[in-house]
């Protein structure tokens, strides 16, 4: 399975993915800076326009994290296996003496993997470097996390978790409609579903709806693999 | 010899439609079997569930004496397969792409890359992405890729596709290597007669997804020879010259006025010359011969009116 895991990297040229991770993690943090630091998200009279409750700077970390590696999951899901579903190169990996479900789970689990660690390093990076940030600067935001705090990992760990999961909802999408485009679009709806506001009603905060969210993730991984065997190929 | 590949009542419906129905194939160990059919007569369907890309609506498909199921994966190891265009990795190199072919058939034998490459013509481009290759170079990388792990069963869509005449020969001669060198059975599929006549030792043609004929090469010429078709004014008189003075015992008097003479060696000059001699008037004379080509023709057009 590792090796599987290896080879799904190596033919999918892993290293144009590290380049674009690394891209992303310096624009995210640019960005969390701009905004910790130097003020973008204020109001001309220098007070932070934020909605209550949202004036921590962990919430805007979390968001656009979340929201970023949402989008760069699904993106290498639909590249990985939807459009090798389309070019037709699964007709060649499905002609191995591989079973079919563990080229596909393998395939999964390189995204997973990948984007899993991909999104804790980002997240660590953008924290630490506010961290460092508010030793010398004023920042509009509450630094509400403590770095030097066991459950702040354990979290973190969690919510990384529950984000690259939940691309497999998009996965099972795409796979169904068998187009790379709708594994993407899929993704934006899942922000949308779990990061939005609908009066004081918000799915993000709620504390049974990640575990059941990353259940029902699991779920549609397992569906998205599990006629592989019979179905015919196009 | 016992068959390596058999299909009993092979089918395969989708959405109601027949692609191929019925269909029977007999390989042995050792032969070329050259699968002929026009385009969209199903040769790559069967060609798929052969290679366990489809499952079959019903019927079966027996390799190497077992039958195929869904979980059959370690036969996958014994065959080499080309169905449709070939893909590949387009960023990787040709030989990259051999070798992940290698690793996942968990194939090792040092050199096998090179070999392959050499053995298509492809050692130089061997180092240059696939998204630079053209057509051609890709059908071969394809063919190098199905016969990189010296599999027993090469089934090969349409191999010749996209290449030029030369490529074609050298396609045909390698073909002809690999089964007397290494005993490799090759089923290729072709849609043109003229293709695989030179080197099939069987021939099965398919028309609208039904099995027309299976027969062997050896029967097919037999069945085929050309003949001379002679009308005379009286052809018992034309046969008695025929024998006795031209020495002629292969013919058949087909009726009172015609003659067709087997043995083609003879020149229907001597022919006419000889009848004019011995006053048998003759109305026409003239070669015929029934090619490959309209005997696989024959067999097709039968299946239109069928149909």
């Amino acid at each position: 399975m590792l090796k599987l895991i290896k080879l799904e990297w190596k033919k999918n040229n892993i290293i144009k993915y590290i380049r674009n991770a690394v891209i992303l993690a310096v624009l995210l943090c640019l960005f969390i800076y701009a905004l910790a630091f130097l003020g973008i998200a204020n109001d001309p009279d220098g007070t932070l326009d934020a909605a209550e409750g949202m004036n921590t700077i962990s919430a805007p970390i979390e968001l656009f994290t979340s929201m970023s590696f949402l989008i760069f999951t699904s993106v290498m899901l639909a590249s990985f296996i939807v459009s090798a579903y389309k070019n037709k190169t699964m007709n060649l990996m499905f002609s191995y003496p591989i079973k079919r479900q563990k080229i596909l789970a393998s395939q999964m689990t390189a995204v997973w993997l990948f984007n899993f660690a991909a999104l804790v390093i980002t997240k660590l990076f953008l924290y630490a470097s506010v961290s460092i940030g508010s030793r010398g600067m004023q920042s509009p935001f509450l630094i509400d996390f403590d770095m030097g705090d066991l459950s702040f990992y354990v979290q973190l760990l969690m919510k990384a978790v529950v984000t690259v999961s939940m691309s497999f909802i998009a996965l099972f999408v795409g796979m169904y409609m068998k187009s790379s485009k709708a594994t993407i679009i899929a993704s934006f709806i899942l922000i949308f579903l779990t990061q939005a506001n609908i009066g004081d009603y918000s799915l993000a905060d709620n504390r049974v709806f990640p575990i059941a969210l990353t259940v029902i993730s699991f779920i549609f991984a397992v569906l998205s693999i599990y006629n592989a065997e019979t179905k015919d190929l196009l | 010899m016992p068959n390596i590949l058999q299909t009993n009542q092979l089918t395969k419906t989708i959405d109601g439609r027949d692609l191929v129905k019925n269909v029977n194939i007999h390989v042995k160990r050792g032969e070329i079997y050259g699968f002929l059919g026009p385009n969209g007569a199903g040769k790559t369907t069967v060609m798929k569930m052969i290679t366990n890309l489809w499952k079959p609506t019903s019927g079966s498909v027996e390799l190497f004496g077992e039958k195929l199921t869904k979980s059959s994966y370690e036969v996958l190891k014994r065959m080499g397969s080309m169905i449709e265009f070939p893909c590949f990795y387009d960023h990787m190199s040709g030989k990259e792409n051999l070798q992940l072919h290698c690793e996942y058939m968990g194939y090792f034998t040092p050199g096998c890359v090179e070999n392959a490459l050499e053995m298509l013509g492809l050692s130089e481009a061997g180092e240059q992405p696939v998204k630079r290759y053209s057509l051609g170079m890709k059908q071969r990388l394809g063919i190098a890729r199905a016969i990189l792990c010296k599999p027993e069963l090469l089934v090969l869509d349409e191999p010749t596709n996209g290449l030029d005449p030369a490529g074609m020969k050298q396609l045909r001669d390698l073909f002809g290597m690999l089964r007397t060198e290494y005993g490799i059975t090759i089923i290729l599929s072709s849609h043109m007669l003229s293709e695989v006549e030179s080197i099939a030792d069987m021939i099965g043609v398919i028309h609208h997804g039904r099995m027309r004929t299976e027969i062997s090469m050896r029967e097919i010429s037999e069945k085929n020879t050309a003949y001379i078709e002679l009308t005379a004014g009286d052809s018992r008189k034309a046969a008695y010259v025929l024998t006795e003075k031209l020495g002629l015992d292969h013919f058949r008097v087909m009726d009172e006025r015609s003659i067709r003479i087997y043995d083609t060696r003879i020149d229907t000059q001597d022919i006419s010359k000889a009848l004019a001699m011995h006053e048998v008037q003759l109305v026409s004379i003239s070669k015929k011969s029934e090619s490959l080509e309209d005997y696989f023709l024959k067999l097709t057009e039968e299946g239109e009116k069928s149909c």
